[in-house]
This record gives C-alpha cells, sequence and structure tokens, in this order.
C-alpha cells in the first residue's frame, strides 16, 4: 500500500505540476488517468525519486517496514520498478547484455544470479528468442516489453509504468497489458496513462488527475455510478457542434460514419433528439476534466 | 535559387535573434581588439607581435595575420553553426516538416549552407572591426599605429577568412548533414586545428616550409612562405598579392572545400533514415518472434528471480563492471579510433624531423621520443579527454535511459566513480601506445637503447598524473556546468587560459590551475632537481582533484531535478558527514600543500614574475647609469679564486681575489660591485641571495652604498687610486639553490655535469649594460628613451672596454676548484696539481698566459678521451654512451688548428678540451682552452655521411668554437658596433673554410642556403633596426648568417689565401691588444688593401651597406656545334638594391661582378666565370664541351638574393 499525502511540487518557471495530492494506492493495478500535462509524469517522477517534492509525503508499505519516499531514496530504489514514459536504449547493445547491466545496477553481483534473473525475466516479457539482437533494431513494443522486464528486475513492490502504451499497434498493446496483467497481482503497479482504456482493461482501482489535482479516485465501477442515468447521446451534423456546445455540457464529440456524435452530461434528460446512453469510463473521465463530477476531496478526509 | 535564398534569409534571420550568434560576434570583436591593443604596447606584460615590433598594428601584413588567425580561431564557432545547420532538423525532429515540403534537397541545403556562412561571415567580421577600433583606444602606442586603408582591412577577408570559412564549412556542414551528429563534427574541427598547428611546426625547416604552405588549411602558413623574406617596410605597405603558395593553397583548398559540398549535396537524402529502418527490421522479428512464441511452449514463469532479490549490494564489483563498460563503449567508438590514429599519424611524421640541426638529425634517445611523441600527442589526449568527458557524463541521458538508471538503487557514487575511472583509463591507454609508438620509431631506425624504466616513470609517473588532473576538472565541469556544449566550451577557455595564461602575467603555480610542467630530462643529470616542484603540485592539485570531485559528488545530476535551487537543495541534502570530513582534509591538504609550495617559491627563494623583473632593470638603470658611466673605474687584471662546488646540495663557493689595476690617466675614487645574480640580469630569477661572507679591500675605503635589492656595493677609497696603482678585492661568496623556485630549477650547479661561469657567481665591477632593458615599448612603459643597442665605433668610452668583459682587461688567472670525489672539475688552465682532502677531490689549475675575464667552473663524471696535434693535448670530457660524435670533434679540431695555425697564426695552448654539459642549454661557448659543449648539439647528432643533404654540424661547431681561441681570445673587439663581426662572423668564416676543405663546395651550399634563410627571415623580423654587418649589434642573423654569406662570397672573389693573409695581418697587429680595442674600422682597410683591381666596392657592398640583389636567369638556348661541344646563349637579368634599417630599398646601378654558369645535369657546373654585368638584361655567349642542363646566373648563390631559386633555367635544346 502507498500513501500519497498533500504532494505538491512547482516547477522553476512557475508551473504548478502538483497541488496537494493525496492517494492511497493499495496492491494491483492502479490507473492513473489524465490528460497530457495534467501531472501524471511529475507525480510518477516523484514517486521514482528522480525529483523533489515542495511538500508532502508518501509511504510505501513493504515487506521490509513502511518506507519514507522522499526520506529514504536508496530504500525505495530497493524496491521499486519503473518504466519512464519517454525511455532510449544504447541501439548497439544487445538485449540480453544490457538487462544484465541493469541488473548489476540492482545490486545482483554474482553472475549465475544476474544470468538467472536475466533470463528468467526476458522469457516472461517473451523477448527471450531476440536476446542476441542489438536494441536498436527493436520495435516500439518490443522496446516496452523490454523495459517493463527491466522494471522488474529484483522483484520490486512498487512499479511504475509511465505512458507505456503511447504509439503501440493494437496487438502490441494487448500483448503488453496481458504481461501487465500478469505482474499486478501482488504488488502496488501504478499505470499512467491517458488512454480510457488501459485503464478499463487492467486496473481494478483508479484516480483521475487534471492540473495537478486529483479529481476522482475509486474502483471503475464506483466511478461509473457516479454518472450513471445522465449520460445522453445525440448524432447531429457538424454545423451543429458549436450550438450544442452552447446549450448542454457536451463530454465528447466523436465521428462516426462522417457524422458526429456527441455525449452531454445532465442530471434530467436533455430532450431534445438526445437518447439515453449507458456510461462508460470515458464518460466519467471527460466529467471530470469538464469538472463535472468529482469525489477527490471525500476521499481525502 | 530564390527559394533557396528565401531559406538562408529565414536561416540569417532566425540566427540573428539567437543571442549566442552575437556573443561570438562580441568575443571575436573583443579578441581583436585585445590583440591589437596587446601589439599595440597597451599591456605591460603582454606583446603580441607578428614579426617584429617595427611592424604596425595595422600594417596590410598584421591584419592579414590577425584577421587570418583569429578567423581561424572561430573554428568551433564554425563548426557549432555549420554542423547544425542541418542536424539541428534531426535533433529538433523539424527534419519531416521539411523534408515533406514542396522543396528540393538542393534548395533546402543551399538555402541551410548559404544562411550560415552569412552568420559566419558576420562572426568573423567582428575580427576586422575590432583590430580598427582598437586604434582608437588612448593605450595604442601611437608609433606602433600606421596608415592603412579600408582594403587592408577587406583583403584578409577576401583570400583568407572567406575560403576558409567556405572550407571549414562545408566540411562541418557535410559531417552533420550526412551524420547527423554533433560529436564528428567537434572532434573534425580538433583535429583541424591541430592540423594548423602540426603545419606551422612542420615549417621551421627551410626544406618543408612549402609543404607546410600547401597543407595548412588556412593559409597562414603560406601567406608566411610567400612573406618570409619581406622586410619590416614591405611589410608595413605591401598587400600580400593572391601569388605564388598563397594562391595554390587557396585554390587547392578552396576545391577541397567546394569537392566537399557537392558530395555532401550528392548524398544528402530526403528521407527519415535511420527510424524507419529500425522499426521495419524490428517489425520483422517481431513477426518471426511471435510466430515462434505461439509454437513454443510459454515461457517458463521462473520465479526464482522472485527470491533473488541480493542480500547484500557488493557495489565493488558493480562499479569495476561499469568501469569496464564505460571505457568500452569509449574506445569502441569510431571517432575514437580516428583522434588517436590520427594523433600517431601526427607523430609519426614529425619524428622523421626529430631535433634536427642544419636538417641534421639526432640520435632517438629515450627523452627525446617521450618529448616528440608525448608532447605532440597530448594534444589529442587532451581533445580526447575534453571531449568523451562530456559523452561520459551525458551518456544516460543523451541515450534517454537515465530516468531508469537513476532509478535503480545503485549508489551515486558507483556511476561517477565508474566514469571518472574510465576517463582516467583513457589517457593510461593512450600513453600505452604513446610508448609503443616511441619504442617503434626508436627501432626503426636501429637505436637499441630503450630504456623502458624511463618511460613508465614519465609517461605514467608524471605526464599521466597531469591528465588525471584535468580528467577530475572535465568531470567536474560537466557535473556543475550541467549543459554538455556549455561544458565543452569552459573546457576550451580553460585551455586557452591555460595556454595564454603565463604570456599575461600570470606566472605563479599556485593559480595556474592543473599546470604542473614536465621536467627536463638529461641523459647526463636525470631528473635533476626538477621532481621536487613537480611532486608538490601534483600533490596540491590532487587535493584540489579531490575537492572538485566532492563537489561533483554533491552535485551529481541524478533524476530529472532542474533549476539552481533544487539542484542546490540536492547537494545540501548529500552534505554527510563523510563528505564534510573528506572535504576538510582535502581542503587542509589543498592549503597545506599550498603552502609549503608558497614557502619554497615566495620565502625561501625570490619570486620574480617578468613585470617585476623589468621594474628591477629599470630601476637599476635609473640609479645607477648616469652615477656609474661617469666614474672611472679600477679594472681586474688578475684573478685567484678557489671554488667549492657541491653538486648535491647545488651549492658553490668562491673565495679568492681580484687585482684591481687603475689603467686610466686619473686617480679612480670609487669602486662600484655587482653581487653576482645582478651582475647578469637575465639571470636574474635566480634564487636567493648569494651569501656573502667577505667582501673587501685591501686599501682603506669606506662603504658608500649597500643596495640589498639590486645587490650593489658601492666604496669610496680614504686615499685615491692613482694611475698604474693597483690594489686587491677580497671576497668569499656563496651561491646555493634552497628549496625549489616557481620557474624551472637552478641548473648551474647539479648531480652530475656543473657548469657556471664567473659572472654567474662571482663579483663584478662597474656598470652592467647588458642589464638594462632593451626593447623600446618596455623602455617606454618605464620611461626610459629609446636605447641604442651599441655605441658608435668611435665613442671613447667604447673603445675603453671590450664586449664581452666589462670592467676587465686581459688576466692572470690561477684557480683551485674541488668537488665530490667521484667528479673531475675543470677550469680554463693547465692542471698543477690533483689531490683528495676531506672527501673531496681537488683540482689546481693555472693559465699560462693572459686570458679575457671570462672563465667557467665545470664538473661531472666524465669519461675522457684523449688524443694530441702536434704539441697540443685534445681531451673530450664526455658523458659515458655519448661516444657517437667524439672523433668527428678531435678530426675537426685537427683540421682547425692545422689551418688556423697556417692561416692565421699560432694557437696560445698547448691543450684544447671539449666538455658536455647537461642540455639545460644548448649552446657551445669558446672559453680559454676550454669548451662547454651542451649534451643535446654535436654529442647525440645522427650525421649520415652517406646522406648529401645531412651537415656535420658536430664538426662544423667544434671548428667554430676552436676558431674563437682566435677571434675572441687572442682578438677583441670594442663594446661597440661591428664588435661581433670580428668574433663571431670571422669564426664563421674559419670554420666554413675548415669543412670546405673537408666536405667540398656542393655541401657548402647547403650550409650557406641555411644562412641565407636565417639572414632574410631575421631582418624580415628585425625588432628595431637592420645594421650593415660592419655596424653590427650583436644581431645573431647578422653577425652568424650574413657574416658566413659575406665572408664566403668574399674568398670566392678575393681568393682564399689573398683573404686569409689579410685577415693574419689584422690579427697579428691586434692580438692581446686593448684597451683601446680595435674595431671593424681597424679590420676593414687590411681587407681593402687586399683587395684585387676592381673589387673595392665589395668591402662597401658588403661591409658597409645593406645591399641585396635581384637577379634572375630569364631564358637559356644551346646550339650544338658538334664535337660534343655546345654554344649556349644566356639571357639574365641583374639587379642591385640597397636597403635601409628597415627594409626600404633603392635600386643601384649595376656594374658588377657576378658570376654566369652553365651546369649539367647532376648540377656540377661546366662553365663558372664572373661577368661584369650592368642593370637590367644582360645577353652572354658561353661554349660549354658537355651537354648543359640548366644555366643562369649566380647560380651557386654566392649573392645575397631574396629570391635565390630563379637565377637558375633550364637550358632549351632547339630540336631536342
Amino acid at each position: 500500500m502507498l500513501a500519497i499525502r498533500n504532494l505538491s511540487k512547482t516547477y522553476p518557471n512557475g508551473t504548478r505540476a502538483l497541488k496537494g495530492v493525496t492517494l492511497d494506492i493499495p496492491r494491483g493495478m492502479f490507473g492513473l488517468l489524465g490528460p497530457n500535462g495534467s501531472g501524471k509524469s511529475t507525480l510518477m517522477r516523484t514517486l521514482a525519486t528522480l525529483q523533489g517534492a515542495d511538500h508532502g509525503e508518501a509511504r510505501l508499505e513493504a515487506a521490509g517496514g513502511t518506507i519514507d519516499l522522499f526520506a529514504d531514496h536508496d530504500a525505495v530504489r530497493r524496491t521499486l520498478g519503473y518504466l519512464p514514459q519517454d525511455f532510449g536504449v544504447y541501439p548497439k547493445v544487445r538485449a540480453i547484455d544490457m538487462l544484465d547491466h541493469f541488473a548489476r545496477l540492482k545490486g545482483f553481483a554474482a553472475r549465475s544470479e544476474r544470468r538467472a534473473v536475466v533470463e528468467s525475466l526476458l522469457r516472461q516479457v517473451n523477448l527471450w528468442e531476440v536476446r542476441k539482437k542489438a536494441l536498436g533494431s527493436f520495435s516500439g513494443g518490443m522496446r516496452q516489453r523490454f523495459g517493463i522486464a527491466q522494471a522488474l528486475i529484483g522483484t520490486p513492490e512498487l512499479i511504475i509504468v509511465d505512458e507505456p502504451t503511447a504509439g503501440l499497434d493494437p496487438e502490441e498493446r494487448l500483448r503488453f497489458h496481458n504481461l501487465l496483467a500478469e505482474i499486478g497481482e501482488n504488488v502496488v503497479v501504478i499505470l499512467s496513462t491517458h488512454i480510457v482504456q488501459d485503464v478499463s482493461d487492467l486496473c481494478g482501482r483508479m484516480a483521475v488527475i487534471h492540473q495537478g489535482e486529483v479529481l476522482l479516485r475509486g474502483a471503475p465501477q464506483e466511478l461509473l455510478a457516479l454518472v450513471a442515468g445522465k449520460i445522453w447521446r445525440k448524432t447531429i451534423s457538424h454545423a451543429e457542434v458549436d450550438d450544442a456546445r452552447r446549450s448542454h455540457a457536451i463530454l465528447s464529440t466523436r465521428l462516426v460514419a462522417g457524422r458526429t456524435v456527441i455525449h452531454v452530461h445532465a442530471a434530467e434528460p436533455p430532450g431534445d433528439g438526445f437518447e439515453a446512453d449507458e456510461a462508460t469510463l470515458e464518460d466519467v473521465y471527460f466529467a471530470a476534466i469538464r469538472g463535472l463530477v468529482r469525489n477527490g476531496g471525500e476521499a481525502a478526509a | 535559387m530564390r527559394t533557396a535564398l528565401a531559406i538562408a534569409a529565414f536561416e540569417l534571420r532566425r540566427r540573428l535573434r539567437l543571442i549566442s550568434t552575437w556573443i561570438y560576434f562580441a568575443v571575436f570583436g573583443a579578441l581583436a581588439v585585445l590583440w591589437t591593443l596587446a601589439s599595440g604596447g597597451a599591456f605591460e606584460n603582454v606583446k603580441v607581435s607578428v614579426a617584429s615590433e617595427k611592424v604596425w598594428v595595422n600594417a596590410p601584413f598584421a591584419l592579414m595575420l590577425t584577421i587570418g588567425f583569429l578567423s581561424a580561431m572561430a573554428l568551433p564557432v564554425i563548426s557549432a553553426v555549420m554542423g547544425r545547420a542541418v542536424q539541428q532538423d534531426f535533433e529538433a525532429n523539424t527534419h519531416h516538416a521539411f523534408f515533406t515540403s514542396p522543396i528540393t534537397r538542393w534548395q533546402y541545403l543551399w538555402g541551410r549552407f548559404l544562411g550560415a556562412l552569412a552568420v559566419l561571415l558576420l562572426v568573423v567580421s567582428g575580427i576586422g572591426l575590432g583590430a580598427a577600433a582598437a586604434l582608437a583606444f588612448p593605450a595604442m602606442d601611437g608609433d606602433r599605429v600606421g596608415a592603412a586603408g579600408a582594403i587592408a582591412y577587406v583583403w584578409p577577408y577576401v583570400i583568407i577568412a572567406l575560403p576558409n570559412l567556405v572550407l571549414a564549412g562545408a566540411i562541418f556542414f557535410a559531417l552533420g548533414a550526412l551524420t547527423r551528429r554533433m560529436l564528428p563534427v567537434y572532434l573534425v574541427s580538433a583535429v583541424m586545428l591541430v592540423g594548423y598547428i602540426l603545419a606551422t611546426q612542420l615549417a621551421s625547416d627551410t626544406q618543408n616550409r612549402w609543404i607546410a604552405a600547401m597543407l595548412d588549411p588556412f593559409g597562414i602558413n603560406a601567406v608566411y612562405y610567400l612573406t618570409e623574406y619581406w622586410p619590416v617596410a614591405e611589410r608595413n605597405t605591401r598587400l600580400v598579392p593572391l601569388a605564388g603558395y598563397v594562391l595554390y593553397n587557396r585554390a587547392l583548398w578552396l576545391g577541397v572545400g567546394l569537392a566537399v559540398l557537392a558530395f555532401a549535396f550528392r548524398r544528402f537524402r530526403f528521407a527519415h533514415a535511420a527510424h524507419a529502418r529500425a522499426g521495419k527490421i524490428g517489425r520483422d522479428i517481431e513477426a518471426a518472434v511471435g510466430a515462434a512464441a505461439e509454437t513454443a511452449p510459454a515461457a517458463p514463469r521462473d520465479t526464482r528471480w522472485k527470491q533473488a532479490r541480493p542480500a547484500e549490494y557488493r557495489w565493488l564489483s558493480a562499479l569495476a563492471a561499469l568501469t569496464w563498460l564505460q571505457l568500452v563503449e569509449t574506445v569502441k567508438n569510431v571517432y575514437f579510433g580516428v583522434i588517436a590514429l590520427t594523433g600517431l599519424l601526427f607523430v609519426f611524421a614529425s619524428s622523421t624531423e626529430l631535433d634536427s640541426i642544419y636538417g641534421t638529425d639526432t640520435y632517438p634517445a629515450t627523452y627525446k621520443m617521450i618529448e616528440l611523441v608525448g608532447g605532440q600527442f597530448s594534444i589529442f589526449v587532451l581533445i580526447l579527454i575534453t571531449f568523451y568527458s562530456g559523452e561520459m557524463i551525458w551518456r544516460e541521458r543523451d541515450h534517454r535511459i537515465d530516468q531508469m538508471t537513476d532509478a535503480l538503487p545503485v549508489p551515486t557514487w558507483v556511476p561517477m566513480l565508474s566514469k571518472l575511472f574510465a576517463l582516467m583509463l583513457i589517457p593510461a591507454l593512450l600513453q600505452v601506445l604513446v610508448m609503443l609508438a616511441g619504442m617503434s620509431l626508436q627501432i626503426a631506425v636501429g637505436y637499441t637503447r630503450l630504456e623502458p624504466g624511463l618511460y613508465l616513470h614519465q609517461l605514467f609517473g608524471i605526464q599521466l598524473l597531469n591528465y588525471w588532473g584535468l580528467c577530475a576538472l572535465a568531470l567536474a565541469v560537466h557535473v556543475l556546468v550541467n549543459q554538455k556544449y556549455l561544458g565543452h566550451f569552459v573546457m576550451v577557455v580553460y585551455f586557452i587560459a591555460a595556454t595564454f595564461s603565463g604570456a599575461f602575467g600570470f606566472e605563479h603555480r599556485l593559480y595556474r590551475l592543473f599546470q604542473i610542467g614536465a621536467p627536463t630530462y638529461s641523459d647526463m643529470n636525470g631528473f635533476g632537481h626538477y621532481m621536487p616542484r613537480i611532486r608538490w603540485l601534483e600533490l596540491y592539485w590532487g587535493f584540489f582533484a579531490v575537492l572538485l570531485l566532492l563537489l561533483a559528488r554533491l552535485f551529481w545530476q541524478r533524476g530529472t531535478g532542474a533549476g539552481l535551487r533544487a539542484r542546490l537543495a540536492v547537494a545540501r541534502s548529500r552534505l554527510r558527514s563523510r563528505v564534510v570530513a573528506a572535504g576538510l582534509v582535502a581542503v587542509i591538504g589543498f592549503v597545506a600543500t599550498g603552502a609549503t609550495i608558497y614557502h619554497n617559491t615566495n620565502v625561501v627563494n625570490r619570486y620574480l614574475p617578468a613585470s617585476a623583473q623589468k621594474d628591477l632593470q629599470a630601476r637599476y638603470e635609473k640609479k645607477y647609469r648616469a652615477a656609474l658611466l661617469g666614474v672611472p673605474q679600477a679594472k681586474i687584471t688578475g684573478v685567484k679564486v678557489n671554488v667549492d662546488l657541491y653538486p648535491t646540495e647545488q651549492r658553490v663557493r668562491g673565495a679568492g681575489t681580484f687585482v684591481l689595476t687603475n689603467r686610466g690617466a686619473v686617480p679612480v675614487e670609487e669602486v662600484w660591485i655587482n653581487l653576482p645574480e645582478f651582475g647578469s640580469m637575465a639571470d636574474m630569477k635566480l634564487a636567493a641571495a648569494p651569501r656573502v661572507a667577505r667582501l673587501e679591500l685591501d686599501r682603506p675605503a669606506v662603504k658608500i652604498a649597500d643596495d640589498e635589492e639590486l645587490g650593489v656595493r658601492g666604496y669610496r677609497f680614504e686615499e685615491p687610486l692613482p694611475p698604474g696603482g693597483t690594489t686587491v678585492l677580497r671576497f668569499d661568496i656563496e651561491q646555493s639553490a634552497r628549496g625549489f623556485r616557481n620557474d624551472d630549477p637552478y641548473t648551474r650547479v647539479v648531480y652530475n655535469g656543473s657548469f657556471v661561469n664567473n659572472f654567474q657567481f662571482l663579483p663584478s665591477l662597474g656598470y652592467v649594460e647588458a642589464a638594462e632593458l632593451v626593447g623600446d615599448a618596455d623602455r617606454k612603459q618605464h620611461d626610459l628613451a629609446p636605447r641604442d643597442r651599441a655605441r658608435d665605433r668611435k665613442d671613447p668610452a667604447g673603445l675603453a672596454r671590450n664586449y664581452l668583459t666589462g670592467e676587465a682587461d686581459w688576466i692572470t688567472f690561477e684557480s683551485v676548484v674541488s668537488t665530490e670525489p667521484d667528479q673531475i672539475a675543470i677550469a680554463p688552465g693547465y692542471l698543477q696539481r690533483e689531490w683528495r682532502q676531506g672527501g673531496r677531490r681537488y683540482f689546481h689549475y693555472r693559465m699560462d698566459s693572459p686570458i679575457l675575464d671570462l672563465y667557467a667552473f665545470l664538473s661531472g663524471r666524465y669519461q675522457v678521451r684523449r688524443d694530441r696535434w702536434k704539441g697540443v693535448a685534445i681531451e673530450i670530457y664526455y658523458h659515458p654512451g655519448h661516444e657517437y660524435n667524439l672523433q668527428r670533434m678531435i678530426e675537426s679540431t685537427k683540421d682547425s688548428l692545422d689551418y688556423f695555425t697556417a692561416a692565421f697564426g699560432p694557437y696560445q695552448h698547448t691543450q684544447f678540451r671539449i666538455i658536455e654539459f647537461p642540455r639545460y642549454e644548448r649552446f657551445a661557448e669558446s672559453l680559454p682552452n676550454t669548451i662547454p659543449y651542451s649534451e643535446s648539439i654535436g654529442f647525440v647528432a645522427r650525421v649520415d655521411d652517406g646522406d648529401e643533404e645531412d651537415l656535420d654540424y658536430p664538426y662544423y661547431v667544434t671548428a667554430h668554437e676552436m676558431a674563437h681561441q682566435w677571434w675572441a681570445h687572442q682578438v677583441i673587439g670594442a663594446n661597440v658596433q661591428g664588435a661581433t663581426m670580428l668574433s663571431e662572423s670571422l669564426s664563421q668564416y674559419s670554420a666554413l673554410m675548415v669543412m670546405k676543405k673537408r666536405y667540398g663546395d656542393a655541401r657548402m651550399k647547403r650550409f650557406l642556403r641555411y644562412e641565407l634563410d636565417r639572414y632574410l627571415i631575421g631582418r624580415g623580423t628585425e625588432s628595431k633596426r637592420e645594421v650593415p654587418l660592419a655596424r653590427v649589434e650583436d644581431q645573431p642573423y647578422i653577425h652568424y648568417a650574413k657574416g658566413s654569406l659575406v665572408m664566403y662570397a668574399l674568398q670566392d672573389y678575393f681568393g682564399q689565401e689573398r683573404l686569409d693573409r689579410a685577415i693574419r695581418a689584422y690579427r697579428d697587429a691586434w692580438a692581446y691588444r686593448g684597451p683601446p680595442y680595435s674595431t671593424t674600422l681597424d679590420f676593414l682597410p687590411y681587407l681593402r688593401r687586399a683587395a684585387p683591381p676592381g673589387m673595392e666596392y665589395l668591402i662597401d657592398d658588403m661591409f658597409e651597406r645593406i645591399v641585396v640583389f635581384e637577379n634572375r636567369a630569364l631564358g637559356a638556348e644551346a646550339r650544338p656545334l658538334g664535337g660534343g661541344r655546345f654554344e649556349v646563349v644566356l639571357d639574365v637579368s641583374a639587379g642591385k638594391l640597397v636597403a635601409d634599417e628597415l627594409g626600404v630599398e633603392k635600386q643601384l646601378p649595376v656594374d658588377d661582378l657576378i658570376e654566369i654558369g652553365v651546369l649539367d645535369d647532376e648540377g656540377a657546373p661546366l662553365y663558372l666565370r664572373k661577368h661584369r654585368l650592368k642593370a637590367g638584361k644582360n645577353q652572354l655567349r658561353v661554349v660549354v664541351d658537355r651537354a648543359p642542363a640548366s644555366a643562369g646566373i649566380d647560380p651557386l648563390n654566392k649573392l645575397i638574393d631574396r629570391t635565390p631559386n630563379d637565377n637558375v633555367t633550364d637550358v632549351a635544346m632547339p630540336g631536342g
């Protein structure tokens, strides 16, 4: 269990990336959903000891006891697996050598031990067959799987995965989801993403973050309940979109066969050709970032 | 083209908005201002001089070099701007947008190139503007500014700067565009700079100058080559023409630039190369694996790793592995190999001219190889350290894996130290390479004394430690600056500052960061007393390096935290007790070693930076010149001295008596004594003041002055010393080195090979004119009027003294020298007795005839080679192992004695000794029957008798020094103009005649070409004024070089015997005479009388005027006459100029005897005779017995001709 309390961060240029974020993250997959620039990556990097926070604290209950994430970087790093949002590789280095290198830096000094770890991880992420290929020749999905293998070295209890599926094709994404699902059973896995589908596929609990604040938190079902019965749908022409925007709280617009389908949030039926629609997690997400629903404050209490 | 110009204009506008463009502009403007002010005498300590103080700072020649040189220094800027012109699109990922827009790649590339070129032109225009602006500064010395038009500012841009921008720009543009990386761009820019520097070194040999002129990509060496013989006046007024080698060089390199550009344009593709390809391969692999994975059993859910969590972190093994990885990644980098290889090639190339003198090589002794290979290669090591420190520290971030590695549980010191160690291993590895290169070069020439221990000691025990200091510095800079290119820039600034700090008056080693200096190793004396200072400095900077590393440890970037505040906060949090403790230890160590060094350099020894020394010199002149020169002085006429040399302690004590005689017509009232270090001001940086135990006169006198600072004491006799009267000065004085100095150590008394002259440690009398400041600018700064270097030939004060020994005439000399028991001590005179006493060895020497007041004491563990010539004992005291040229020296001695005794008169001694001394100095000196001879000239020369090009300079130097036994030790010139002609020019002539007899005329031609070169370059770099030979003011290029040329020509015109007879008559009249001493006015009448009819004019032309010829061959045709005979019709042009002291030339009428020659295909003359020619075109008909190959005017270059190469032309054979 990871407890984050009142975390704030302001960058030297004045950007307030985190404004008093408070979250309790239990074991299992936790989805952190938010648009680009919402502060997700700042939060991830802060938890991964890569940068400091201005205020707040974070504690991880690990096997060896409770770790203060900001005070004891070494302890965190020993039990942390981190896959950054945007990472590179040494293009000419073979996968197996690179992973071996990471294992060494995680403290696996003995060669035999390292070899075993590397092999089991490469098999787990299904890269064993290409272990002798240079990393520069890997596709995006393979690279991400290599990244997760790297994060899994040493049985971490806190795994942070930042935007892992951006840019992957559907097949690669599916494969990656399966991999995450396997590992997310006994440890804290934080999956940060702006893709709602990732969260609904994988996560038992989630939070929506926007402009540095947590707007929603809970299990997806709980959150769906917040908007259930308040989602309405209508198919309109492109020219009508502006009108609709003025008169309704539009959550999303989507093109279906050239026509625009809009989702609006309203407690009462808006009439005017709108029909009720089943709420999806996407609706919840858009409702939250448009300021229509929020439960962030309650959980903090 | 419109599109390309639009792209160029956009690029230009974009760059004009960048602050960096204007910073570059300002930096180069400021550099030009500083440079111009420095050469204009605005700073006391800094003198930049192109050629000569007499060349105006805004002379066309000076501007050419200022703009050419500083624009070459813009190379890093060119590489940054040009390299990024295309590469920036890849780095910023904007290339997609450009590549998909409707422009052709030609438009895109031309646009970018022209845009960048325009920006660079703007940047370097700052140089010309700065150079012009500097003239308006009040600090500018008005005498240094002449009249120059705007064209003088524009022209260097046309022929030098702009073509260089195109060339360098093309190379960097191509590299950046094709490799899409900046590293190769920066590395190649470094290599180009080094290439220029090495081309400059190559130019030191006359034979190589045209190669250097062509090789130099910046054309500066071509400008030097084209203008090398220009006198001062031409440099001030003449625009460097686009002709000759300047033209060839520019054409070559501009061509190379355009070719590179064309290549780049053809090869460049509008494609998203690397990523697209990788992606495709990836998908292919993926497909294959996907198929395999489906058939293969599911990956085993091996859970071992779950328990494998390490119980303990053995980070040391990780450190070793990481260090290895970092090192391998660096060394594997192709550019690393390229640089290292380039370095080795440079080293091999320059090894062919190993320490050559007159084109003759020396044996590749190990210390020389270390200096050559370790020294030249060090530039490359520095480049590699600089670039790869940045690469290494930024590797994770550049590859964007930093977020992963930084989140790993590895302690921060592990990656940091691994990078430091890998960085330190790079120079260690390269030193191994250097050692192997040195040894293979030695073996390649068959030299087998490899001395691996010396290699290890110097390369690893000394130089590598210097490199390691720089590694620590580079690492700390990159960590603290935390911006890769800025970090590189800071390092480059450091290297520039380190190189020039000494010249800018920052001389103390306590603040010259990591400038430890290298020892001078001598075969004779090993590392001598060099090591203490080096070791202390190593310790001092070692502690500083530790401090830097601790700082780096605190500020080491881990994670993505940015901004100064955040970094400071992180650093504070890392400030744990262990770090503080280590820091404290380092600070204490740093301060303690610093204090020790300061104590040695400034307390035990006197710290005298150049400016302070000049102040002292000025003070001495102001205080004593007027007072002392006006006062009649007694002269030293007898010396008896006991000298005790203590080589191990670097101590010498001299106790004895000088007999002082009043040689004048009026009573002498005062005696003024200079204590040794001030007696020769050039050596004022000497250790501590001498310890004077005794200094007293036999005759009652009162002390009237005791000047501690300048080391001057004055006494007034209670009763004046009458004319002819004598008194005795008793002294007991000791000089020793204590501790170590900021400058190189005291090297006169050393473990093995002590060599100390009398004026360096014994008192001297009167006013020492040699202590005065010489340079006009220096004197002006100290409010002293410009000084003549020598007196007029009729000045009575000058005639009263000889030019070498001040207030001393011919003296009697006797000495007892003692030294350590395993050494031999030597002084002029004949050994009377040798004995041991008190664990020391004593030698008693007495001279049998009067000598000049010029003697020295030497001591070393010598072997002696003995020989005889008639009644004269020949002895060479040499260092075992240096036997190479002893036989040549002995033969030269004998040949010289044969010739000189026959031609000039008897040798005054019955013994001739050559004594080797360590290579701290590089000369041979002729003292009475004693020749101290440096280890580095002659003893290690590798003369190849089979090689026509080789000059036997051990033979030549020995003959020259032998000749001084006549020319200086028998007749000595008065202290007026022309004095050195009587000693040096006559010695050159004597040695030449001995050499000619042994080696023949042909080899003389080669020697004289060196002398001609030396003379013509010398007059172009003259700092005051050129004078005719007979009025030479101790100017080596005149008394040696022109002296050789003139005297050789004269014996050719007069006939050798006739000339020798004249010289002998002069010797007979003047030997052992003075005061008054003789001058060239006494000497030249002997020549005039000896001149054959019609040749009297030669005396004036050669000795009393500066005459230069402009002879050239216009064409030659041969006509067979049958019977193997040919008639050659030869057109030549003759011209004769007289130059004033700055080289302004005037045509003279020609009615001169000039040699006409026809040569065969091996250069041997078929016809050689002097003809009286008139100015301009002359036609001659000559009949020869064999087929002629070439013909011309003065074909053997006996006359001084500024273009000696056009005197001969091929002979055309009609129908042939």
